[in-house]
């Protein structure tokens, strides 16, 4: 088993819960500065306040839900290639290279948030995944 | 270790959900541009604000790239459980494949036809394989 490869895995699930960390510690301030009393009802989700909050708010849980949706892949991938032991050398450091690309593209998000420049970073990021993929095919098919 | 059998299935569906990530950028960026969207200056949003300006079956492919990064993980992760506890083999490999097979199928009825009685009975049935492979892995770490 190629052990190095969870390295990346693992930056990626701490910068989640950083996300995390940073979506709360904005929307909890702003939803008390503008008044929503969060205790009011049962049954409330995070997203259902962000129109009503400003924009760079709700950014942050925008991010933070882009993050439970692609690396999900990521993370079945990165398993594949350790127990296949194809986790090193190119694969290791696009690995990396996803991880740092999510990490600027989350920090984008979260605070300029121009699309096309998000989409970009979206996109290099996936092509690493995508190879990544491609890789652990030919890892676990032959 | 022996690479495993089961990481096959999962690759499978790893790679499909990226084919579809394809088919929704094919589909979604000539749209935008038809629909007169100024990427050049848009600022914040998701890819869900596109549901209320692009046609439907645009945005089909986008759910269905959503709907695959939402029960799968759980695949993923069950599969990891099997391949580990050594139940890597046999009925689970098939149930496994069956999953990938019946997850390419409802993607396909998802964003083509769209209808929902037909995308829910796939749903349905990838789901009890889901049911099984859980069941299976509880019995093997459990047991």
């Amino acid at each position: 088993m190629d052990i190095a490869i969870l390295a990346p895995a693992s930056v990626l699930v701490i910068w989640s819960l950083v996300m995390l960390f940073w979506m709360a510690g904005t929307r909890l301030p702003a939803a008390k500065k503008m008044g929503i009393d969060i205790g009011a009802k049962p049954g409330g989700r995070g997203p259902d306040i962000d129109p009503q909050l400003p924009d760079t708010v709700a950014w942050k849980s925008h991010n933070y839900t882009h993050l439970m949706e692609q690396p999900t892949l990521f993370y079945a991938t990165v398993v594949i290639l350790a127990l296949a032991d194809a986790g090193h050398g190119l694969n290791l450091y696009l690995a990396w290279g996803y991880v740092v690309l999510r990490i600027i593209h989350s920090i984008w998000q979260a605070t300029v948030n121009l699309v096309n420049v998000r989409f970009l970073l979206f996109l290099a990021s996936t092509f690493c995944l995508l190879i990544m993929a491609i890789n652990a095919l030919w890892a676990t098919l032959f | 270790m022996d690479t495993s059998l089961l990481l096959q299935p999962m690759v499978a569906l790893i790679l499909w959900t990226m084919l579809i990530w394809l088919w929704m950028y094919v589909t979604r960026i000539p749209a935008m541009n038809k629909a007169k969207i100024d990427t050049a200056n848009l600022v914040g949003g998701t890819g869900g604000n596109l549901d209320e300006l692009l046609p439907p079956e645009v945005q089909w492919k986008a759910h269905n790239y959503n709907h695959l990064l939402a029960e799968p993980t759980l695949f993923y992760a069950i599969c990891v459980v099997l391949i580990l506890a050594g139940q890597d083999y046999g009925l689970n490999l098939t149930i496994a494949w069956a999953y990938v097979g019946l997850r390419v199928l409802h993607s396909l009825v998802q964003v083509t036809v769209n209808r929902v009685m037909y995308r829910f009975m796939l749903f349905a049935l990838s789901s009890l394989c889901i049911i099984a492979l859980a069941i299976h892995a509880a019995i093997a770490v459990f047991h």
